[in-house]
């Protein structure tokens, strides 16, 4: 394995930056880890170097080639617009802040490669869509949603720094929807309702990324960065139909006039805050994603499954799906916990 | 009565057997331990639903069937047909059956479905779930790919909501951009022709504000819809003919003969004028549509 070096985590406070620094800490190839974000990690992350600064701010351009390091992860870009935080407000970190960090990165002597946790929200949901996007699809279809919009332009902006700076191996990295057990996220606490809302007469097929594969690709692709765009996803696909009766919960259908308006007022009524209009779509057309690159290229197989995501996503939540285990497996399930 | 008891000791078991497997079943799709595949094809659920298809090809349109043997039994295939039928897309759906029904080794045959199908409500979930997939060429060549026999109608809604005067007319193929993805994924080509589904729902005209009020590219005008309400959905009782004829390689070509454009018009005309052929045959062939 080559050498990783120093690498530099902006939003090192998320979830997923402090899994990362976790991860990346038992690897001998890392020489050293600095996190930069606007709070301190809430949790202990043993020797990571941690530098207070906001991507927002130009000043990072000042810190960030103090730090010296040889690779850059960025995993500020949040990846869910929801109640509260909408797509507006979700501009100023997601695109702006990129903007800033990557005219940070051109100041950073001999940085080697800027790996950047994107979303596959850039594909959007749509009815004709094919069912598994590859990454050359990106832009085939309009960008209908204001977060899209967001993620379009950022993934822009980076393509650029990657034409002008080719001795940089530059990966975006596009993310399914995560799920697992004491993770948070919109579509999370969309499932966790007592009674799920569903839009009548669809029945999207997605994609759950299990936590560990979240992870884990995230790492592969630090230690081993390829140029361009790279799906993170899992095998298959799973039916939100079948998700929601594996997970043992009742859902009621809604004429999809009122869906958008429902799911707003229902998630802001019950405090689990709602999936604004990206979750609208995706709840009624669903989104594929191609992952061989992530496999052939980066080299990360994933754990789970679609479906191996979903079954231990129900099987460690709580609640009614305990009593309707049934007996008889009706499939396979191809992919086990490591 | 304790006579026949005696004779069939086992008939309280079998019946006790049967209504525990579908106790088993109906808990089975409760609790979602059932397999769908990546694309959303649920096999259990096409099982479900084929007896109808059965009926409707058995009993109500007394399918023939001729050379059914030139489907493949293993491997990538390209089933191309000609496209009628106004409302429902049932052509497609007798091709599977008698793929089903009289192939040696049947097959579940994937569609392209097209894609507005997938923005109406219960009809997008039903496609899926009887193994159509979006009509575009990513899914037909992963699908291809993947060794899967897929039937594409390249007339498209040109075929599907054509008037009944123009009935068996085979319309322009597209683009012919399933050619080109059949020379990429080097599959072969079986061009299928249908006779009988343009009776189903003869096409009197259309209904512009239909259309627009409900989003569907067009609304038919049949004799009966929507004269009579649902009940004009009720397909005719016509008499249905379904040819599959010689197969086509494309293997020869290599795969970089798909950016050769006057090669790809060349054979989907090819394809058309085959399947068109076998049409006017296929009509003399039936000869009365509905007796």
């Amino acid at each position: 394995m080559a050498q990783t070096g120093r690498v530099a985590i902006v939003g090192v406070s998320t979830h997923w930056g402090s899994e990362l620094a976790r991860t990346l800490s038992r690897d001998p190839g890392v020489t050293g880890i600095v996190g930069i974000d606007t709070a301190p990690p809430g949790s202990d992350l043993g020797d990571v170097e941690f530098v207070e600064a906001d991507i927002r701010n130009p000043v990072i351009s000042k810190v960030l080639p103090a730090l010296e390091p040889d690779v850059v992860v960025h995993c500020g870009i949040i990846l869910y617009p929801e109640e509260g935080r909408p797509s507006r407000a979700l501009h100023d970190i997601n695109v702006i802040g990129t903007l800033q960090l990557l005219a940070a990165c051109e100041k950073v002597e001999g940085l080697r490669a800027l790996v950047v946790r994107g979303a596959a929200a850039i594909y959007g949901s749509a009815p004709g869509a094919p069912a598994f996007y590859t990454e050359d699809m990106a832009r085939r279809f309009p960008l209908v949603t204001r977060f899209q919009r967001d993620v379009g332009e950022l993934e822009g902006y980076f393509e650029n720094f990657a034409r002008r700076h080719p001795e940089i191996v530059c990966t975006m990295l596009r993310f399914q929807t995560e799920v697992g057990a004491g993770l948070d996220n919109p579509f999370i606490r969309y499932l966790s309702l007592p009674v799920v809302p569903t839009q009548l007469g669809f029945d999207p097929r997605l994609q759950l990324l299990h936590a560990v594969d979240a992870n884990g690709a995230l790492a592969a692709a630090t230690s081993n960065p390829v140029r361009g765009a790279v799906n993170v996803a899992p095998d298959g696909a799973i039916s939100l139909s079948r998700l929601l009766k594996l997970c043992g919960k009742f859902s009621v259908s809604m004429p999809p006039v009122f869906a958008g308006a429902m799911t707003r007022r229902v998630g802001s009524l019950l405090g689990t805050g709602a999936m604004q209009e990206d979750g609208r779509l995706l709840l009624r057309y669903g989104r594929g994603c191609d992952n061989r690159r992530m496999r052939e290229e980066i080299g990360y197989e994933p754990a789970f499954d679609s479906e191996g995501a979903a079954r231990d996503f129900a099987a460690k939540q709580h609640g009614m799906s305990a009593l309707f285990r049934s007996p008889h497996p009706g499939s396979p399930v191809r992919t086990l916990p490591r | 009565m304790s006579d026949s008891h005696d004779s069939r000791p086992g008939l309280e078991l079998e019946w006790a057997a049967t209504v525990q497997q579908t106790m088993d079943r109906m808990m089975r799709r409760v609790t979602g331990e059932y397999h769908e595949d990546e694309y959303g094809f649920d096999e259990e659920f096409a099982e479900a639903v084929f007896p109808i298809w059965e009926f409707l090809y058995r009993r109500w349109w007394r399918v023939q069937v001729e050379g059914v043997a030139n489907v493949p039994a293993h491997g990538r295939a390209l089933l191309v047909a000609n496209h009628s039928g106004a409302i429902f897309p049932f052509d497609a759906v007798m091709i599977g059956t008698a793929i089903q029904k009289e192939h040696p080794l049947p097959r579940w045959a994937r569609a392209l479905v097209l894609n507005w199908a997938f923005d109406l409500p219960f009809v997008s979930y039903f496609m899926r779930r009887i193994g159509g997939v979006a009509a575009n060429p990513a899914n037909l060549g992963r699908l291809l790919g993947q060794d899967e026999p897929v039937m594409v109608f390249p007339e498209g809604a040109k075929g599907f909501g054509k008037p009944f005067a123009e009935r068996y007319r085979v319309q322009r193929f597209g683009r012919g951009g399933f050619v080109e993805v059949a020379l990429e994924t080097g599959s072969p080509i079986v061009p299928v022709a249908v006779v009988g589904a343009e009776e189903i729902y003869p096409k009197l005209g259309e209904s512009g504000l239909l259309a627009k009020v409900s989003g569907a590219p067009y609304v038919p005008l049949t004799p009966t819809f929507p004269l009579l309400g649902p009940l004009g959905l009720l397909p005719l009782p016509s008499r249905w003919r379904i040819e599959f004829l010689e197969p086509i390689d494309l293997s020869g070509y290599g795969p970089g003969a798909s950016e050769d454009r006057s090669l790809v018009f060349d054979i989907s005309e090819q394809v058309r004028e085959t399947v068109q052929e076998a049409l006017f045959r296929g009509l003399v062939k039936r000869g009365a549509a509905f007796l």
